[in-house]
C-alpha cells in the first residue's frame, strides 16, 4: 500500500528506488513461502494468547473492581505506581530483589556449567550418568517441602549444619542462620543451588553433545592437558548457549521468586529476605489489589526489556551471539 | 579413538572430581530420600519431627490415602495424555518455528524473533487471560491443556541456537538438492538436534506433568478433564482441613486421633513421591540422547 | 480453611498466596475453625430415622397452621419442639433436581449432597441434590474469575470473597422469598436482621452462627489459653496460679529442679500469618477476648491499638527476662509451623501461649502417646490478680460470612424452600447428631449422649464425610454454635456435657478433680457481654488505609519483637523506644477510629435489633 501511494507521489525518483524494494522484498517473501507457512501462523497465535491480553494493562491505571467492564472502572492515573515507588520500603525491596538476582544468575550459572563440565569429565559412563539422574532429584521436590528441610538442617535444636561446624570447631555455639539478616541472601543462593543445579545442567550437556569431536583430539595432539582441553574445546563450544541463556536470564532478572523468600522468611531477616514479588503479594494480590500487581508487573517488563536490549546489543558487539 | 597414559595430574584431578561429584550426589539425593521416608512414616508420629533417613513408624497409609479415590486413576490418564500431546505439539512447533528464525535469509526473521521474545516479559494478568480463554470457548476442553502453550518462547530460542550450532553446510547442501524449508526441517534438522529436542522434550514435559493452576482456573467443574497434579492438590487442601477442621473439637473430645489421621506434610511428601515417580522413570530415557553425546565429545573411557 | 494449605504443587506453589491472605483474615481464621471444629467434630448421635420419616410425612401434609405459628413466635428462643417446627409451602414440589454450590468455607472432597445419608434424607424431603465443590487454589482467584465471568454456582458460600461477591451484586435479595418460603429461616433469623441487611436495605446472604436459645460455651478450650504441663502442676501439687509471674515462676521452679532433661521453658509459634501467639497475649492478659488488634473498651466502645501500649511491653519485657533465665526458646522466631509442633508433641516444652485449635495437632499427639504427664493444661493467666480473665468467647454474630443464593441461580424457590427445610429443628438436630442409635443415643430424661463406640466410630474422617456431617453441620443456614435445642438439649454434640465427659482421658477427668471443675472452661470466667464481639471479623475495606497499617503494622511487630524479647534487659527500653517510633509513624489512629466507627454501627444495629423484638 505504502509503495503504491509513493508511486503516485511527488518524487517519482525515490518512489521509484522504494517501490523496487519493496518489489525485492515482495519477491523474496513469496520465495520465502515456505519458511511463512511455518512460522506465521505462530506469530498469530502468539499475538492472540500474548498480546491480546495486554488490555489488562490498563487496569494498572485504574481502581479495579471485577464486576464493571473494563472501561467502566475507575480511572486513578499513576496512583498505583505511587505507592509502589513512594513505600517507605521500596528501596529496600528493590535492593534485595537485585542482590538476590545477581547472586542467583552467578552462582546458577557457575555452578551448572562447572558440574556439566566435571560430569563431562568422568571417565565411567555409569556413574556419570547416575551422578546426573541425583542432582536432578531436588527439582521435584516443592519449596515448602524443600524450605522444610533447609529449616530443619539450620536449626539450632541439632540442625546438622550447625552440628557438622561444630564438629569441626569452625563456631562454638550454634548459630541460629534464618534469624541473621545478612545470612539471608547466601541461604538462598546456596539453596538454590542445591535445588535445581542438576537441572540447569541439562542444557549445557545437550549442548556438549554438538561438540565436534575431532576438535578434542586436535586439542590434544596440540598436547592441550586436561584444563586446557576445558578451556580451548568444552567452554568455547558452550559459549552460544551460556550467551543466548544469559541475555534470557537478565531480562528476567526481577523474578527472583517468592516462594523460598516467604517461606524462610521471618521477622528477624525480613529486611533482606523480602523482595518485590513479595511485597506484591503482600499488599496487591492479598488485599484483593489487581491494580498493584498490575503496576508491578509493568514496572518489571520495563526493566525486562531495558535489560534484555542492552544486552543483547552488548552481546552483538562483543561476539556473534545474539538473541534477535 | 586416543588411548592416554593418565599422568599423575590426571589422577588427582579424577579423584577429587570424583569424590566432589559423589558429595554432590549425596547432597542431592538427601531431600528426595528424607521425603520418601516421610510419605512412608505414619503421619501422626511426622509430626514430632526428627525424621531422617529411615521411617520410625513405618506405614503405608499416606499412599492409600492418595490412592483410596478412583478418580486419581482417571486424572493419571489425562495427566499422562497432557504430557505426551502437549510435549509433541510444543516441541514440534517450537522446533518449526526455530528453524525459520535460523534461516539468515528469512526476511521477517527479525520480526518474528523480536515478536516472540518479548512475551516472556509480558503478561496481561490473570483475568484477561481467563476472559480470552473462556472467549475462545475453551474452557471444560482438554485442548486448554495445549493450545495456549504450543510454542515455548525460551524452549525455541534453545533449540535455535542448536540449530545455528549445526555443522555449516548441512542444511545448505540439502536445499541445493532441491529440498524445500519443511523438507530440510523434517529430514536433516530435526534428525540432527535430537539433543536439543530431548532437552525441550523434558522442560516442556515436566511443566506438563506438573501443571495444575490451568486445571483449576478452567476445568475444575469437570472432574473427567481433572490431571492427577490437580488431585493431588485436592488431596492436600483435604489433608489440611482434616486436620484443622477436626481440631477445635477434637481436642474438646479427643475424638480427632481418627485411624485415618493424615497431615498436611505427610501427604504433601506423598504427593512429591507420586508425582515425581513417573518423570524420574521416565528421564533416563531421555537422559541418553545428552549422555551419549557427552562420551563422545568428552573423555573416553 | 487454607492457610495451611498450601502449596504443594512438586513445583507449582501458587496457594502461597493463600497462606498470606489468610494472614490478613487470621481473626477470621480463628472463629471460621473454631466453628468448623465444633461443628465436625461433634458428630453424634441424630435425628432418629423415625424422626426423619416424621418431618417427611409432617412436610407432605403441609401443615400451614405450625407454620404460621413458630413464624409468628419469631424469637430465637422458640421452644417449638421438633413437631411444631413450621413446614415450608403445603405444595412444595419434589421433583429431583440438582443444584450447584461452592463452597469456599472448607476444603473437602468435592461430593454429591445425596451421596451421603444425611444429604440422601434431605433429599428424600425435599427432591433437591447439591453438586458440592471446594475450592483448591486460591478462593480469590477463583471468585475473581466467576465475578469477571459473571458465571456463578446456584449457590455460592463464598468465605472472605463476600465483599467482592456483594459489590458485583452476584446476590439475589432474599426477603420476600423468605416471606413467602421460608418461615423457619424467619424464626432463626428474624432477630439477627438488623446486622444482616446491607445498606440497601436487602438481605443477601443467611450467615451460619445465629444462636437459637440459651448459649452454651465449649467445654473445651479451643481458643486462647496459656498452656502448662501437666507434670509441672502435678510436681507442685496443682496450685492455683493466676497471673504471669506465677506462671513462669512455676516454669521456672520446675526447670530448676529438673535442669538435666534439657528443657525448653517457653515457646511461641511466630510463622507466615500464625503470629497470634506472640501478639495477642497481652489483650488477654489485660483481661480482654480476643478482638484481634484492638482491646474494646466497655464503657466508651472505642478500639485501641494494644500493641504500641504498655500491656504490650509489659509482656515482652516479661519474655525478655524469662528469655534471659534461658527458659525462652529462641528459635520460636524462626521456627515454621511443622517444626513449632515438632517442638511441643517431643513433651520437652513446659508452656507455651496459643489457640487450641492451633496446638491441636500436637497436643493430640502427645495424648497419643499416653504419657499424661506430658500433656498440658489451658490456663486463663492474666496480669494482676485481680484482673477477670476473658479468654472465652462471648456470644457473638459474624455478620460478614454466610451463603447465598446467586443471580445463575435456575430456581431459587426451590433453593430457599430446601434451605427452610433444613432448618426445622428435627433437620438441625440431624445435621450435627445424626441418626439415633446409630450415632447419637437418648437417654430416659430425654438428654442425647453418645456411646463410647459412637465416639471411636466417628474418629474416623471417612465415616464423618459417609454420614455427611463433613458437609452439613456448617456453610448452610443453620443454628449457630451454642444454641439449645427446645428440648433443652446442646445444639452441638461437642457442647453437650454427656458427649464431652465421654471423651475425656482419665489424665483430664483426673486434673479436672483437681481443681474441682467438670470441664476445662469451667476454669475460665464467664465472657461478659460484648455486642459487638469480635472486633476482628468487622470488615476493613480491601486495600484500604485500614488493612495496609494491618499488613505494615505486622511486620513492624515482626521486626522488633524478636530484638525485644532477645535483647540484654538494659537495651530493652531503648529499643522499645526505637520500636515505638516505627509503630507510631503508621496510622494508628485512623485504624483505631476505622474500627471505632464500625463497632458503634454494630452495636447500634445490635441493640436497634432487640428493641425491634
Amino acid at each position: 500500500m505504502r509503495s503504491d501511494a509513493s508511486v503516485q507521489g511527488t518524487v517519482p525518483h525515490t518512489a521509484a528506488v522504494r517501490s523496487s524494494g519493496a518489489r525485492l522484498f515482495f519477491k523474496r517473501l513469496f520465495k520465502q513461502k515456505s519458511l511463512i507457512c511455518m512460522s506465521v501462523p505462530f506469530v498469530i497465535w502468539i499475538f492472540v494468547f500474548k498480546y491480546v491480553p495486554l488490555w489488562g494493562w490498563m487496569i494498572a491505571f485504574q481502581h479495579y473492581r471485577p464486576n464493571m467492564g473494563m472501561f467502566d472502572q475507575e480511572w486513578v492515573g499513576w496512583s498505583q505506581f505511587r505507592f509502589l515507588f513512594e513505600d517507605d520500603s521500596f528501596l529496600r525491596v528493590i535492593r534485595n530483589t537485585f542482590a538476590m538476582a545477581v547472586i542467583k544468575l552467578v552462582l546458577g550459572f557457575v555452578t551448572a556449567i562447572t558440574l556439566a563440565v566435571l560430569l563431562n569429565e568422568l571417565r565411567i559412563a555409569m556413574f556419570k550418568r547416575t551422578v546426573q539422574t541425583i542432582s536432578y532429584l531436588p527439582h521435584f521436590i516443592s519449596w515448602v517441602v524443600a524450605a522444610n528441610i533447609i529449616s530443619t538442617s539450620l536449626s539450632i535444636d541439632g540442625g546438622i549444619v550447625n552440628q557438622v561446624l561444630m564438629w569441626l570447631h569452625l563456631i562454638d555455639k550454634p548459630i541460629m542462620w534464618l534469624g541473621v539478616g545478612h545470612y539471608f541472601w547466601g541461604i538462598l543462593g546456596i539453596s538454590e543451588v542445591w535445588k535445581d543445579v542438576g537441572w540447569n545442567t541439562i542444557v549445557y550437556l545437550a549442548a556438549m553433545t554438538m561438540i565436534d569431536p575431532s576438535q578434542y583430539e586436535a586439542a590434544e595432539i596440540d598436547g592441550a592437558g586436561r584444563f586446557q582441553r576445558i578451556l580451548r574445546v568444552t567452554l568455547p563450544g558452550l559459549r552460544p548457549v551460556i550467551v543466548i541463556l544469559l541475555i534470557m536470564n537478565l531480562g528476567s532478572i526481577l523474578e527472583t521468586g517468592f516462594e523460598p523468600q516467604y517461606l524462610m522468611g521471618n521477622g528477624m531477616n525480613a529486611d533482606f529476605s523480602e523482595n518485590l514479588e513479595i511485597f506484591v503479594l503482600k499488599y496487591g494480590i492479598s488485599m484483593g489489589n489487581f491494580s498493584l500487581a498490575t503496576a508491578a508487573g509493568i514496572f518489571k517488563t520495563v526493566i525486562s526489556f531495558i535489560l534484555l536490549f542492552s544486552a543483547n546489543h552488548i552481546a552483538k558487539r562483543v561476539g556473534d551471539e545474539r538473541l534477535f | 579413538m586416543y588411548k592416554r597414559n593418565r599422568s599423575p595430574g590426571d589422577v588427582i584431578f579424577d579423584t577429587a572430581n570424583v569424590l566432589l561429584l559423589v558429595l554432590l550426589a549425596v547432597i542431592t539425593l538427601y531431600p528426595f530420600l528424607n521425603t520418601l521416608v516421610v510419605s512412608l512414616n505414619d503421619a501422626n508420629d511426622s509430626i514430632q519431627g526428627g525424621l531422617y533417613l529411615w521411617p520410625r513408624a513405618f506405614s503405608w497409609d499416606n499412599y492409600h490415602y492418595v490412592f483410596k479415590e478412583a478418580t486419581i486413576f482417571h486424572a493419571t490418564l489425562i495427566s499422562i495424555l497432557r504430557t505426551v500431546i502437549g510435549t509433541v505439539v510444543t516441541v514440534f512447533c517450537s522446533a518449526m518455528v526455530a528453524y525459520t528464525i535460523s534461516r539468515p535469509e528469512f526476511v521477517l526473521r527479525k520480526f518474528v524473533t523480536i515478536m516472540f521474545v518479548l512475551t516472556m516479559y509480558l503478561n496481561g494478568g490473570l483475568i484477561p487471560n481467563y476472559l480470552l480463554i473462556r472467549d475462545l470457548h475453551m474452557i471444560g476442553s482438554f485442548w486448554v491443556y495445549v493450545v495456549p502453550g504450543i510454542i515455548g518462547v525460551f524452549n525455541m530460542i534453545v533449540i535455535r541456537s542448536f540449530i545455528e550450532g549445526l555443522p555449516e553446510g548441512i542444511i545448505e547442501s540439502a536445499r541445493m538438492d532441491g529440498a524445500g524449508d519443511f523438507r530440510t526441517f523434517m529430514r536433516i534438522v530435526l534428525p540432527l538436534s535430537l539433543p536439543a529436542l530431548a532437552t525441550v522434550a523434558l522442560f516442556t514435559g515436566v511443566f506438563q506433568w506438573n501443571s495444575w493452576f490451568d486445571v483449576f482456573l478452567y476445568n475444575s467443574q469437570d472432574v473427567n478433564l481433572s490431571t492427577l497434579q490437580y488431585e493431588l492438590m485436592k488431596l492436600l487442601a483435604n489433608s489440611n482441613s482434616n486436620s484443622s477442621m477436626t481440631s477445635a473439637d477434637a481436642f474438646a473430645n479427643s475424638a480427632n486421633a481418627s485411624a485415618n489421621f493424615v497431615t498436611p506434610t505427610s501427604i504433601r511428601a506423598t504427593m512429591t513421591i507420586v508425582a515425581s515417580l513417573p518423570m524420574i522413570i521416565v528421564y533416563p530415557f531421555l537422559q541418553k540422547y545428552f549422555v551419549k553425546g557427552m562420551t563422545l565429545g568428552g573423555v573416553k573411557g | 480453611m487454607s492457610g495451611y494449605q498450601v502449596s504443594a504443587g512438586v513445583l507449582n506453589c501458587k496457594c502461597l498466596q493463600k497462606r498470606l491472605t489468610n494472614y490478613l483474615e487470621r481473626g477470621t481464621k480463628h472463629l471460621d475453625q473454631k466453628k468448623l471444629g465444633t461443628l465436625a467434630l461433634i458428630v453424634a448421635t441424630a435425628a432418629s430415622l423415625a424422626a426423619c420419616s416424621g418431618g417427611n410425612g409432617n412436610n407432605g401434609s403441609g401443615s400451614s397452621a405450625s407454620s404460621s405459628e413458630s413464624a409468628g413466635s419469631g424469637s430465637p428462643s422458640a421452644s417449638a419442639s421438633a413437631s411444631e417446627t413450621a413446614s415450608s409451602s403445603p405444595a412444595a414440589d419434589k421433583t429431583p433436581v440438582t443444584f450447584t454450590y461452592f463452597n469456599a468455607n472448607s476444603q473437602v472432597p468435592d461430593i454429591d449432597s445425596n451421596k451421603t445419608e444425611i444429604g440422601k434424607a434431605l433429599e428424600d424431603q425435599t427432591g433437591v441434590n447439591f453438586k458440592m465443590q471446594f475450592p483448591v487454589g486460591d478462593v480469590n482467584t477463583k471468585i475473581g474469575t466467576m465475578i469477571a465471568s459473571g458465571d456463578y454456582p446456584d449457590v455460592l458460600a463464598p468465605d472472605t470473597a463476600i465483599d467482592k461477591i456483594l459489590d458485583a451484586k452476584a446476590f439475589i435479595p432474599l426477603e420476600d422469598l423468605i416471606d413467602q418460603y421460608g418461615p423457619n429461616i424467619k424464626r432463626v433469623y428474624e432477630p439477627y436482621y438488623n446486622l444482616m441487611k446491607q445498606a440497601d436495605g436487602h438481605i443477601y446472604f443467611l450467615p451460619f452462627s445465629p444462636v437459637v436459645g440459651d448459649y452454651i460455651p465449649n467445654p473445651t478450650i479451643d481458643q486462647g489459653a496459656f498452656f502448662i504441663q501437666r507434670r509441672v502442676l502435678k510436681e507442685f501439687n496443682y496450685p492455683k496460679i493466676k497471673t504471669l509471674d506465677e506462671y513462669f515462676d512455676l516454669i521456672k521452679k520446675y526447670n530448676d529442679a529438673h535442669k538435666d532433661d534439657k528443657l525448653t521453658g517457653f515457646t511461641s509459634l511466630t510463622y507466615d500469618w500464625r503470629t497470634m501467639g506472640i501478639f495477642n497475649p497481652p489483650m488477654h492478659l489485660a483481661g480482654y477476648p480476643n478482638d484481634g488488634d484492638v482491646i474494646v473498651d466497655m464503657q466508651t466502645h472505642a478500639a485501641d491499638v494494644y500493641s504500641n501500649d504498655d500491656v504490650t511491653k509489659r509482656w515482652l519485657k516479661k519474655l525478655n527476662e524469662v528469655n534471659n533465665e534461658g527458659l525462652y526458646d529462641q528459635s520460636s522466631f524462626v521456627n515454621n509451623y511443622d517444626q513449632y509442633l515438632a517442638k511441643i508433641s517431643s513433651g520437652k516444652v513446659l508452656g507455651f501461649f496459643d489457640y487450641g485449635w492451633q496446638a491441636d495437632q500436637a497436643i493430640q499427639n502427645i495424648k497419643k502417646s499416653g504419657n499424661d504427664d506430658l500433656d498440658y493444661m489451658p490456663l486463663p493467666i492474666v496480669f494482676d490478680q485481680n484482673t477477670k480473665d476473658q479468654y472465652l468467647d462471648p456470644p457473638s454474630f459474624v455478620d460478614n460470612r454466610g451463603v447465598g443464593i446467586t443471580t445463575s441461580a435456575k430456581d431459587p424457590v426451590r433453593i430457599i424452600q430446601f434451605f427452610d427445610n433444613m432448618l426445622k429443628e428435627e433437620n438441625q438436630v440431624m445435621i450435627q447428631w445424626g441418626f439415633k442409635g446409630e450415632t447419637y443415643e437418648v437417654n430416659d430424661k430425654g438428654r442425647y449422649y453418645r456411646t463410647p463406640e459412637e465416639i471411636e466410630m466417628l474418629k474416623d474422617n471417612a465415616k464423618q464425610q459417609s454420614i455427611g456431617f463433613t458437609y452439613f453441620n456448617y456453610s448452610w443456614p443453620m443454628y449457630g454454635g451454642g444454641s439449645t435445642l427446645s428440648d433443652g438439649n446442646s445444639f452441638n454434640a461437642g457442647r453437650q456435657p454427656e458427649v464431652a465427659q465421654a471423651s475425656f482421658t482419665e489424665g483430664d477427668k483426673l486434673i479436672l478433680s483437681k481443681y474441682g471443675v467438670q470441664t476445662f472452661s469451667e476454669l475460665f470466667a464467664k465472657p461478659d457481654d460484648r455486642p459487638w464481639y469480635p472486633a476482628w471479623s468487622i470488615s476493613i475495606e480491601q486495600g484500604s488505609p485500614a488493612e495496609i497499617f494491618q499488613q505494615k503494622s505486622k511486620d513492624v511487630k515482626l521486626k522488633y519483637f524478636p530484638k525485644l524479647v532477645l535483647a540484654k534487659p538494659d537495651q530493652f527500653d531503648a529499643i522499645w523506644n526505637e520500636y515505638l517510633d516505627a509503630f507510631n509513624k503508621l496510622d494508628v489512629k485512623g485504624f483505631e477510629d476505622t474500627l471505632t466507627k464500625s463497632i458503634a454501627d454494630k452495636i447500634a444495629k445490635v441493640t436497634g435489633g432487640s428493641s425491634g423484638n
